[in-house]
């Protein structure tokens, strides 16, 4: 039995295997997606049109969905284009759309009976298949940044790495507290596409509430919200790195897992 | 120590009645089977014993180990091979990644030697490859770690014939190197020609217990039977007379002694009679109708459940086969 590796790692590696070629596909449609909004950001900035003016005539709210501090600099229209949209807001909900449907999946499609006659405990399922979406968020957050630099650099402008850096470096706690949401809410809700969708809804709902509540008297109540503690506009524009929000996360993430962990352990496998 | 002893193991999903108070025990080297039409309960008792769903009450243990203790089931599950009735495969994935993995989880002493011996060709998806081609995906993985104790549930479901065969004799190759099997089936005679004992399920309930051999010498006599005379039913309606059919010849199971048939046939003028050993179906049915509590017919009642569909309902299973060809005694 020293052969064999520990089965968390066994899970992890079989999934990850598994959504390979899914995660390429991903990789390169977000890259092909950032490099056409960098296109467009020349002819916006030589328009002469004043667009700071122009968002900061929207309402608050709508300031603090997107993350809107300044968009005329190519850091800003970065930050609300690409970053604010599709890394914080599209990026998030399809990773805990896929992790919504790890166990769920696995229960329903009886896929789990054949890991679990094995010498496997409920746990290292679980660990396993949050490990397994972990690739993904890596890979994503390596090659994205790279993709930016190249992009910018081939607009005519320039942008600061440290930045580029951290950006992705922050969105790594992110993403990955994403997929622990999605892999808590499918150890409590038995059909898979159901659980997709809840830990899809949940998020989004979150990022909403969070959005509302920071215009109004209870902000603070907005930091339930994962979407909170990630803010790409104050990094590229502003430089400001928040290390406590990167730490809350990760401390999320892991309770989020545990919790996984408990629920599933008590849990039949009834699908 | 036996493989498997089960006490009054109970399963209830909410109101509805998985399996109640079985009982039984599986000794080390035998094989026994699970009989019993789809609904009985045959899969909630596996998946109960692997502890995929807790016991409502009662408890088991496999290979000495409790089978509701995470960690004691886990160490018997070093040991322990199952075939589940509809096996989850990855269809995307190749059958060679998907043994890696198996493998990974269980150990693969004999992967080489079965995926020969089934001629199996590993690149394939699996999702390309036939019902019973990833059947036997699903049985390299149940056999490959050389375990101790088999569980499968309903393991001949999609295999032709000649892979039956094959199954069995891989089967048998395990017991002889000491391995106890438990395998369920709607089909009494590959559960004839598989194992030592039979456990009967209906309805949750196991109802009885019985060696094949014992089966099989008290199945009664198929008897036909033409008379001159016109037959009341009634006049056949008796205690050893089993699965009776009136019609232009009479034909039942007859459970009692040879005079007393004699007797009962003295009555009429007899031109053509026919007297057969029984197919074990009908030593089955016989078995049922006899010593079985509870509604007769149609094992398929609503109170019953089986989690997962490893019983195609297009099957039918014997007690219903049978019913239907013995018919109107009912």
């Amino acid at each position: 039995m020293s052969d064999r590796p520990a089965p968390w790692l066994a899970i992890a590696r079989y999934d990850a295997a598994g959504r390979a070629r899914g995660s390429l596909a991903t990789t390169g449609l977000l890259s092909a997606f950032l490099l056409l909004f960098l296109a467009f950001f020349p002819s916006l900035s030589t328009a002469g049109v004043d667009l700071d003016a122009y968002v900061e005539a929207f309402p608050p709210a709508f300031q603090e969905a997107f993350g809107i501090i300044a968009i005329s600099s190519i850091e800003g229209f970065l930050a609300v284009e690409f970053y604010q949209f599709a890394w914080l807001l599209l990026v998030g909900l399809y990773l805990a759309y896929l992790a919504g449907g790890t166990i769920a999946g696995d229960v329903a499609s009886g896929r789990m009976d054949l890991t679990l006659s094995a010498p496997v405990a409920r746990r290292d399922v679980v660990v396993g298949r949050f490990l397994g979406l972990v690739p993904l968020v890596a890979l994503l957050n390596l090659v994205l940044p790279v993709v930016a630099y190249v992009g910018v650099l081939a607009v005519g402008e320039t942008i600061a790495v440290e930045r580029l850096i951290a950006v992705h470096a922050l969105a790594v706690p992110y993403h990955l507290a994403c997929v622990a949401l999605g892999v808590a809410v499918s150890t409590l809700v038995s059909r898979p596409g159901i659980a997709q969708r809840i830990a899809l809804g949940a998020l989004f709902g979150l990022f909403m509430f969070e959005s509302v509540a920071a215009s109004t008297d209870f902000a603070g109540l907005g930091d339930v919200s994962p979407t909170a503690h990630y803010d790409p506009s104050a990094v590229l524009v502003l430089g400001e790195y928040d290390a406590t929000g990167a730490a809350t996360l990760l401390a999320a993430t892991a309770v989020l897992v545990a919790l996984a962990v408990v629920r599933f352990r008590r849990a039949d496998l009834s699908g | 120590m036996p493989a498997i002893e089960c006490r009054s193991l109970t399963r209830y999903y909410g109101d509805v009645r998985g399996i109640e108070d079985v009982s039984f025990a599986v000794e080390d080297g035998e094989v026994f089977g699970f009989l019993g039409p789809n609904g009985a309960g045959k899969t909630t008792a596996i998946r109960t014993l692997l502890g995929f769903l807790s016991p409502t009450s009662g408890g088991a243990t496999l290979l000495g180990h409790d089978a509701a203790d995470p960690v004691a089931s886990r160490r018997a599950r070093e040991r322990i091979g199952f075939l589940p009735g509809d096996p989850g495969l990855d269809r995307d994935r190749t059958a060679g990644a998907f043994l890696d993995h198996q493998a990974a989880l269980r150990g693969e002493s004999s992967r080489d030697r079965l995926v020969d011996r089934f001629g199996l060709d590993e690149s394939r998806r699996i999702g390309d490859l036939s019902r019973g081609n990833r059947q036997k995906v699903a049985l390299v993985a149940a056999f490959m770690h050389d375990p101790d104790l088999l569980l499968l549930d309903e393991p001949t479901s999609g295999l032709d014939p000649l892979l039956q065969e094959e199954f069995a004799a891989l089967v048998r190759d395990r017991v002889d190197d000491g391995a106890s099997v438990l395998l369920s089936s709607h089909v009494l005679g590959e559960v004839a020609a598989l194992c030592d004992r039979v456990g009967v399920l209906r309805e949750g309930h196991l109802v009885a217990v019985e060696s094949v051999s014992d089966l099989r010498s008290r199945g009664g006599k198929q008897v036909r039977v033409r008379v001159a005379e016109d037959v009341a039913r009634a006049d056949f309606e008796r205690r050893d007379v089993m699965n009776l059919r009136v019609g232009e010849t009479v034909s039942f199971t007859w459970t009692g002694e040879y005079d007393a048939l004699i007797d009962l046939l003295s009555g009429y003028s007899v031109l053509d009679l026919d007297v057969v050993d029984a197919p074990l179906e009908a030593a089955f049915m016989t078995f049922y109708d006899g010593d079985v509590p509870g509604p007769a017919g149609g094992g398929n009642g609503g109170r019953s459940a089986e989690t997962r569909g490893g019983d195609a309902p297009a099957t039918p299973a014997p007690a219903d086969a049978t019913a239907d060809s013995g018919g109107g005694d009912r």
